[in-house]
């Protein structure tokens, strides 16, 4: 909890954004962009046929994608993103089935101190590879990460695969499969948020975001449970799992839960991906919880019912 | 102030205090004893700090400033040694502590089985952060092997948190099913089946013997001699109440430390809560009923009137992504009706247990949206005869009604693009319009659709949707399922046995959505038999699920006595053997029956003797004649070339080497052979399930004869050349009836149904003859046994001793 009690100088993502389809393209829904009004302009300007750009490509290869760097790529909005201190982006498409949702786009920047994990994990039949990754400057963790694998039920990527669910670790560093454990730790990389990506080809990738205490990812996770099977027919969602600086473990501490926090569809920044399927970038302190003033809601899809909603907030 | 002295800093003893401090912050000055170096934290949620997704920070509950804060003076670390009642003192090498009040919370303790080796370094209880700690430590070298003994909560929990780890952990459970106490045999099923998904590795009915290495732990082996590697073994095999310093004070003791419903001990000063406590013959281990009796407690202790009850209590694993319910009883009963839900392709299960119109249990897997509202209706004892017909779709379905008990109203009122084919994404729409476009059965649907055409777990919704749109214009199948428990076929049932390998009972009742908790007389049987014979080294035969003359290995006649009849092999016996055969029946008193099939049968055996005779029998070196089974009986064979002017081949020597690749197989019926030494068929080899005819060229094989309800004589199968030949197709014929027919069809009717050419096309490929031969040798590697050899030893034969002498009378 310590990596993200101090304001942070930095957060490892710089930006986010939703790209929704209309038609055959995707055009631009919202984003977080800071102070940066320039890459800001140049993006709802923006839009993207299929296999064009970075949403495009991720669109037309139906999973996420992972560009370290802009420079001679297809991104479409370097120069933009040169100006506004971005040096690469990750990709995440949302599909419900077969039917793509949105593509959230997250971008970061690149400065000495920027240490945090994105990551894209990939079922190679009986054990999760990486697929790929952005790191920022934990180079070493990098390496390990490109040599290493996961067996289901292993590790964070490991039992988010075969949970099938978004899932919240608060101990990488002490205990994250063996020889990333040492590497993680070293890294600072504390926290870990790991999320089923589901594919179009109906596989499954595991995504996972890798928090350090210098540039965090965020200062508030949450995971929310959507599911019938969990919370009935009408459209809510209850919290299962999250951490916050603030007001720490936001966890039941009752078994079994006693009224946990629920949220139905369209109520507050989390019901509006419940209500909507899409990923939500709410961009103000209204509606968020006190001290934070943006957030980003990711729904998780299984087959074409949305299953869970995760959240971070800064 | 008065003087509190609270030993034990565990979840009661933290709510207890949190209630005082609430409503008396003045009224005590507390010492606060913990034989643990820490405070109080939230035990329960110790297995997702194994894990990984919470820390230790996060679950502590009360921290030094809040012990601070209410002036509590904290003696962590120091094991409290005993109390003398008579000064009123808690005494402890530390120094005593003066008490007005004493509350007892010392918990429990993890129960180890003295295994040997239970003592050596790496054997773990799991109880406290120390248990913890060690797990971790031991999980952080690649590779490391963990053995659990236990497949309750703690256990899987800390197997769950283990893996995630990264370690290769094995459970280790010593009934059938995971979870015994809380779910039910198809919940269990699932659980495993998820915890094998994460790469746990579980091991139920396992029989471990030994702990061992050197030094330290290296393995854990088993009864049958194999072992596994452990680096580390944690038992989680339950708790028992931590009471010494009760019985040591003098207090009354059960199995634990006696309280009334105020929480006092028998002396009123001394008051308990938690693990270490009895109240009404009842211990505790969950964490409810403990905040009950801590609020309970607090008030007692400010001299409020209060009183424990005891509750229902629910369970929930904290494995994440496993999503499983359990509360109430859900055994069988005399007077209990259950209601199943499942749905194979989300994996759910749901089952309730009705006893008088009152829901008394619910075993839930998969979804559990509705749990809270089944345990209320436990807890209130509701009547629900109103809502028996709609109960299992939860409270969104009541008041309602209608639609859901009616199969076909329920059908009629979905809409066109309410999916019914899951595995192929069929619609209802689909299929109205296949029947639009002139689908009047099942199979044109199938064939146009492809609806009911993968798994075969929707036909029944599919014939549904046939007979609302049809009307009279549709015909049910004439092919009958296989009991109320299902739609499903017997083929239909064998075909996804195989496609979907499923190899266990609970596996067949989920997977197929069976209607009951575990099938009925008629099904099982049935399904017992598939199994073992398309699973036979995964599958492990059910004696329960057998007719009582298997069970007993015995035919069991009018008169409640049973008969005995050893196999003589292909009709031969020797002096040796008719002398023990008839010592046997002078020393029980048998009648003496020669049989139709060459054998002799010892009528009139009680069952408790039927362990001694059989052990007499085996003496003499012979074996069952299994005639009582449905497997091979008996092959019936005349003299042959040795002795008969007639003969062409050795019929007897044929026979005998039949009769002994053959018996012991398990078959969906009774299966008879006979082997006739030439076309005279003195062996009657023509009416015989597989009959064989020798001649000079060699040897007609004819199969589907009978010579009982139904008279028909042999089809010829093939004609062959020699003997190896004639084993060769025997075997394969028989394997290919066992691994395709259904169960009680004898030969003939399966052959009526499948037709004797589609067995000639594929037993004339040789490549598919040995195939199913090799099949048929494998299964023989595990059935090929002597079940009298097996009953007779003293621990067995004592389950054919009677219960209760009923022939003695009652005395005036």
């Amino acid at each position: 909890m310590n990596d993200v009690m101090e304001p942070p100088v930095q957060t490892f993502l710089r930006v986010a954004e939703v790209w929704v389809p209309e038609g055959d393209r995707l055009i631009h829904k919202a984003g977080d962009y800071g102070s940066m009004e320039g890459f800001a302009s140049a993006s709802v300007r923006e839009s993207f046929a299929k296999g064009e750009g970075l949403p495009g490509t991720a669109w037309a290869e139906g999973r996420p994608v992972v560009l370290k760097s802009f420079d001679g790529s297809y991104f479409k909005r370097t120069q933009a993103a040169h100006d506004a201190g971005l040096t690469s982006a990750v990709a995440i498409p949302i599909f419900a089935g077969k039917v793509l949702k949105a593509v959230l786009v997250v971008l970061c920047g690149g400065d000495a101190t920027h240490k945090g994990a994105i990551e894209i994990w990939k079922d190679q039949g009986d054990v999760l590879m990486l697929d790929d990754g952005y790191y920022g400057e934990a180079k070493d963790f990098e390496w390990v990460s490109q040599h290493t694998h996961f067996m289901y039920g292993q590790g964070l990527p490991g039992a988010v695969w075969a949970a099938n669910m978004p899932i919240l670790m608060r101990d990488l560093g002490q205990g994250y499969a063996f020889v990333r454990a040492d590497s993680a730790g070293k890294a600072g990389l504390k926290t870990g948020l790991g999320l089923p990506i589901p594919m179009p080809d109906d596989k499954s990738m595991v995504l996972t975001l890798l928090s350090s205490p210098g540039t965090p990812i965020a200062h508030r996770f949450e995971i929310w449970d959507a599911r019938a099977e969990a919370v009935g027919a009408s459209k809510k969602a209850v919290l299962i799992d999250g951490i916050c600086a603030k007001e720490g473990p936001l966890w039941a501490q009752q078994n079994p839960p006693v009224d946990p926090p629920t949220v139905g569809a369209w109520q507050g920044p989390v019901g509006q991906v419940l209500g909507s399927g899409l990923p939500h970038v709410h961009s103000d302190a209204t509606g968020l919880p006190a001290g934070y003033s943006t957030m980003v809601g990711l729904p998780v899809y299984r087959e074409t019912e949305l299953a869970y909603v995760v959240a971070w907030y800064l | 102030m008065e003087k509190l002295v609270v030993i034990g800093a565990g979840m009661a003893s933290g709510r207890l205090l949190e209630h005082l401090f609430d409503a008396a912050p003045e009224k005590f000055e507390v010492t606060l004893f913990n034989a643990e170096p820490r405070g109080n934290y939230n035990r329960i949620m110790l297995s997702p700090v194994l894990s990984g997704e919470k820390t230790y920070e996060e679950i502590v509950t009360h921290d030094d400033a809040w012990y601070a804060q209410h002036k509590v003076t904290t003696r962590f670390g120091e094991r409290v040694s005993g109390i003398d009642r008579a000064r009123k003192v808690v005494t402890s090498p530390n120094g005593d502590v003066p008490y007005d009040k004493l509350i007892i919370a010392t918990g429990s303790d993890p129960f180890i089985i003295p295994f040997p080796g239970h003592d050596l370094p790496g054997v773990v209880a799991y109880r406290d952060l120390e248990d913890t700690n060690a797990m971790v430590k031991a999980s952080s070298v690649r590779g490391a092997h963990a053995v659990v003994i236990g497949g309750g909560l703690l256990g899987l929990e800390a197997a769950a948190g283990l893996r995630l780890r990264g370690m290769e952990v094995t459970v280790l459970h010593n009934t059938g099913h995971l979870m015994d106490r809380q779910l039910d045999e198809t919940a269990g099923y699932l659980l495993q089946k998820d915890l094998e998904r994460r790469g746990i590795k579980v091991i139920t009915k396992a029989t471990t013997k030994t702990i061992a290495g050197d030094g330290k732990v290296e393995k854990v082996t088993f009864e049958d001699g194999s072992e596994i590697p452990a680096d580390i073994v944690v038992m989680a095999v339950g708790i028992r109440p931590s009471c010494s310093l009760g019985t040591e004070a003098g207090l009354e003791m059960g199995r634990a430390i006696k309280v009334d419903a105020q929480m006092r001990s028998s002396d009123p000063d001394i008051l308990c809560v938690g693990e270490c406590l009895e109240f009404d013959g009842n211990l505790f281990g969950l964490v409810a009923p403990l905040y009950d009796q801590a609020k309970v407690a607090a008030k007692t202790l400010l001299g409020e009137d209060d009183a424990f009850k005891m509750r229902e209590l629910s369970t929930k694993l904290k494995v994440t992504g496993c999503d499983l319910f359990s509360a109430g009883d859900f055994a069988d009963g005399p007077n209990r009706e259950d209601i199943v839900f499942r749905d194979p392709k989300r994996g759910v299960y749901k089952r309730l247990v009705i006893e008088d119109d009152r829901l008394v249990g619910a075993v839930m897997y998969g979804d559990t949206a509705d749990a809270n509202w089944f345990f209320g209706l436990i807890k209130d004892g509701t009547d629900i005869e109103e809502m028996r017909e709609t109960l299992i779709y939860g409270p969104a379905f009541q008041g309602g009604g209608g639609a859901t008990a009616d199969p076909l109203a329920a059908v009629a009122a979905l809409p066109p693009e309410a999916e019914i084919c899951g595995c192929n994404g069929v619609c209802k729409g689909d299929i109205l319009k296949s029947i639009a476009g002139g689908a009047t059965t099942l199979d044109d649907v199938k064939a146009q659709t492809k609806a009911s055409a993968s798994c075969g777990t929707c036909t029944g919704l599919v014939e549904q949707v046939l007979a609302v749109t049809l009307g009279d214009g549709f015909a049910m199948p004439t092919e009958k399922p296989v009991c109320n428990c299902t739609d499903l076929t017997h083929e239909d049932v064998r075909r996804l046995i195989k496609s979907q390998e499923l190899k266990s009972q609970p596996a067949v009742w989920q997977n197929l959505a069976w209607k009951t908790p575990n099938g009925c007389p008629t099904c099982r049987p049935a399904i017992n038999y598939y199994l073992l014979a398309d699973w036979p080294l995964e599958y492990q035969d059910d004696g329960q699920s057998r007719f009582v003359n298997e069970r007993n290995h015995a035919n069991i006649q009018k008169d409640g006595t049973y008969s005995v009849m050893p196999r003589m092999w292909g009709g031969m016996t020797t002096p040796d053997e008719l002398i023990a055969v008839a010592q046997a029946a002078k020393k029980y008193d048998a009648a003496v029956k020669v049989t139709g099939g060459m054998r002799i049968d010892l009528l009139g055996i009680k069952k408790e003797d039927l362990p001694a005779i059989w052990a007499d029998l085996n003496a003499a070196g012979m074996v069952s004649g299994h005639a009582y089974t449905k497997g091979l009986r008996t092959v019936k064979t005349c003299v042959g070339s040795d002795w008969c002017r007639f003969g062409t081949q050795d019929s007897t020597g044929l026979g005998i080497k039949l009769e002994k690749r053959l018996w012991g197989s398990w078959t969906p019926h009774k299966v008879k052979l006979g082997v006739s030494g030439c076309p005279r068929n003195c062996a009657e080899a023509t009416c015989k399930d597989i009959g064989i005819i020798c001649v000079d060229s060699g040897y007609q094989i004819g199969v589907g004869g009978a010579a009982g309800m139904d008279v028909k004589e042999v089809e010829r199968l093939v004609d062959v050349a020699t003997e190896e030949e004639v084993i060769e197709w025997v075997v394969a014929f028989m394997q290919m009836y066992r691994e395709n027919a259904k169960y009680l069809d004898r030969a003939y009717k399966w052959l009526n149904k499948v037709g004797l050419d589609w067995v000639k096309e594929v037993l004339a490929d040789p490549a598919e003859r040995q195939a199913l031969v090799a099949r048929f040798d494998i299964s023989q590697s595990v059935y090929q046994k002597d079940p009298w050899a097996e009953r007779a030893v003293p621990s067995e034969a004592v389950k054919f001793q009677p219960l209760a002498d009923l022939t003695q009378e009652a005395a005036q």
